[in-house]
């Protein structure tokens, strides 16, 4: 039972982080894959104002949601004022550059990982609360994805996406939405890390490398770019289907370089076959 | 006090892109309540002033001005807020919004743009999004747009695409209007409509610019006008004053086989 709930929490953190990615590349056509990193950067900082300085957890985590998102500004600020291929490449830089630094920072646990991260909630019905708020939180962030990628804000997205020139001319700011994004989809994808961090309350830096943001960008691909639902059916789809195989019980040999062909395979074949997703985008929206 | 500032401004202005001059030593006025016509042959540099009014490119020297204020370092959505509109020759509709979506992305102020102020000011927002819509229905029933209002732009005859660009360019509601050839390849009910739309935004207050070929519009509407030849500014005045030179006629009328 304690397998299938740590699934469900699993489903409900990567269907955030394929949200807020998805606002990210999706809607805001900014690619970066600096996504894990951000996930990385508030489940460490939440973990250790906890551990260190006593902050309840809540509070924990709502410090390294905006954590998250401050450091996104670092990173999207400068990049962007250059050109948007630039954020792709300073984000690889961010990426792999976080990664040693949290390797080698000693406070933060270094290489070995960091242990004995206080949970949110104890006792014999931990897992199932954990699994309600997880994806209480899941669904909430979904809906805010809708709220701000439709309406007013999400046709201004879309006309800055159509046409960045001209919509500048008419008195918009493609910077200031852009940067926005960003900060949301970063501040997001934070959230998740910090929920990860008090669930499992172990965290290791190899987690937190290129094959996470190549997962996530494959959630978000075969789900349907710029969709709502596409990330939440990649989401699922990518967290059940490893978990899946593993029922093969194939030896690990076998089993680490299947995992890999199937992402690498899924993302291919979706690219060629469906390239908007399995929930395809309405016309006109 | 002296005599009322012009709208806009442009003092020695000057622009290359690489070798190729687009403006030299350009000067001109543009004052509110009058239509000025820019006109010269393709390639004159006449986009290219108005680019470089509203700020998409910057003068290599010279300076900008809306009444007093220099505008180098506005950037191109700040100088649309200050009440700055212009027109695309080539109309640029966002091609995944509807009509009224299109002109809903044009006042001045953008409901809900800031999203900490649309989330703590609902209610301003509000009130901001119902005066956009009330302007945006007008100014397509003013354009004859009531009934393209949720189509895309690819699904309206070229016509309508460019009035429906210069009604999202009416949005705006600003002090100056810069238009980019709006009567260019349209006719009959549409060059009719755009013809009394510009009469009427001059007589609002507006300082209207327009780029035009067609002489007798220009003649019919425009104050004054100026003529643009390799960026350069050759000759201004009425537009009996500039087709009575022969300078024009030469470059512009003898160039156009
Ligand atoms: N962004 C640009 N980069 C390089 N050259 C340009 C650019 N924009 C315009 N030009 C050049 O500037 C000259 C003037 O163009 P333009 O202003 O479009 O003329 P007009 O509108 O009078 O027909 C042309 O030679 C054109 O090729
Ligand atoms: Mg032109």
């Amino acid at each position: 039972m304690e397998y299938v709930y740590s699934v469900l929490v699993m489903i409900g953190i990567y269907t955030i982080m394929a949200s807020s990615f998805n606002l990210i590349i999706g809607f805001g056509g900014l690619i970066s894959i600096a996504h894990p990193i951000f996930f990385a950067l508030s489940a460490y900082a939440s973990a250790l104002v906890n551990l260190h300085w006593g902050v309840p957890i809540p509070l924990a985590i709502l410090l390294g949601t905006l954590f998250a998102a401050a450091m996104s500004v670092m990173l999207s600020l400068p990049s962007l004022r250059i050109s948007g291929d630039y954020l792709l490449i300073a984000s690889m830089g961010f990426q792999l550059g976080f990664v040693e630094v949290i390797k080698n920072v000693d406070f933060a646990g270094g290489a070995g990982g960091l242990t004995g991260i206080a949970s949110i909630y104890s006792g014999p019905s931990r897992s199932p609360a954990f699994v309600v708020t997880t994806l209480t939180i899941a669904a909430t962030v979904v809906s805010v994805v809708h709220w701000l990628t439709h309406g007013e804000y999400g046709r201004a997205i879309r006309a800055m996406r159509d046409d960045e020139e001209c919509f500048a001319s008419l008195g918009r700011n493609p910077m200031a939405i852009k940067i926005t994004i960003f900060a949301v989809g970063s501040a997001l994808a934070g959230l998740a890390g910090a929920l990860y961090a008090h669930y499992f309350q172990f965290l290791s830096p190899e987690q937190f490398g290129i094959t996470q943001s190549a997962l996530i960008l494959t959630m978000v691909v075969v789900g349907g770019m710029g969709s709502t639902w596409g990330p939440v059916v990649g989401a699922l789809l990518l967290t059940a289907l490893p978990q899946a195989i593993t029922f093969l019980n194939l030896p690990p040999s076998v089993m680490a370089p299947l995992q890999g062909m199937l992402y690498t395979g899924l993302v291919l074949l979706f690219l060629f076959v469906r390239p908007a997703g399995l929930v395809a985008k309405r016309l006109g929206q | 006090m002296n005599a009322p500032r012009a709208a806009i401004r442009v003092t020695d202005v000057s622009k290359r892109f690489g070798g190729i001059v687009v403006a030299e030593n350009v000067n001109l006025e543009l004052r509110s309540g009058e239509i000025l016509g820019l006109i010269g042959p393709n390639g004159a540099g006449k986009t290219t002033l108005f680019n470089l009014i509203c700020g998409i490119h910057t003068p290599d020297s010279g300076e900008i001005w809306l009444r007093d204020q220099p505008l180098s370092r506005v950037p191109v959505y700040r100088r649309a807020r200050l009440g700055i509109a212009r027109t695309w020759q080539n109309i640029r509709l966002f091609p995944t919004l509807s009509v009224i979506d299109n002109l809903l992305m044009g006042p001045r102020r953008y409901p809900g743009e800031a999203l900490l102020a649309g989330i703590f000011g609902a209610r301003t927002r509000r009130a901001d999004a119902q005066a956009a819509r009330e302007r945006a229905e007008e100014i397509l029933a003013r354009m004859g747009l009531s009934d393209a209002r949720d189509k895309t732009p690819a699904e309206l005859p070229f016509g309508q695409q460019k009035l429906a660009g210069m009604a999202r360019t009416l949005m705006n509601d600003g002090e100056v209007l810069l238009l980019d050839e709006p009567m260019a390849g349209v006719e009959g009910q549409v060059y009719e409509t755009i013809r009394q739309v510009v009469r009427d935004e001059a007589s609002a207050g507006r300082a209207v610019c327009i780029v035009e070929h067609n002489v007798s519009f220009i003649r019919d509407l425009c104050t004054r006008a100026v003529f643009m030849f390799n960026g350069c500014i050759e000759q201004s005045g009425t537009m009996e004053e500039l087709l009575a030179s022969d300078k024009l006629a030469e470059l512009y009328f003898g160039g156009r086989s």
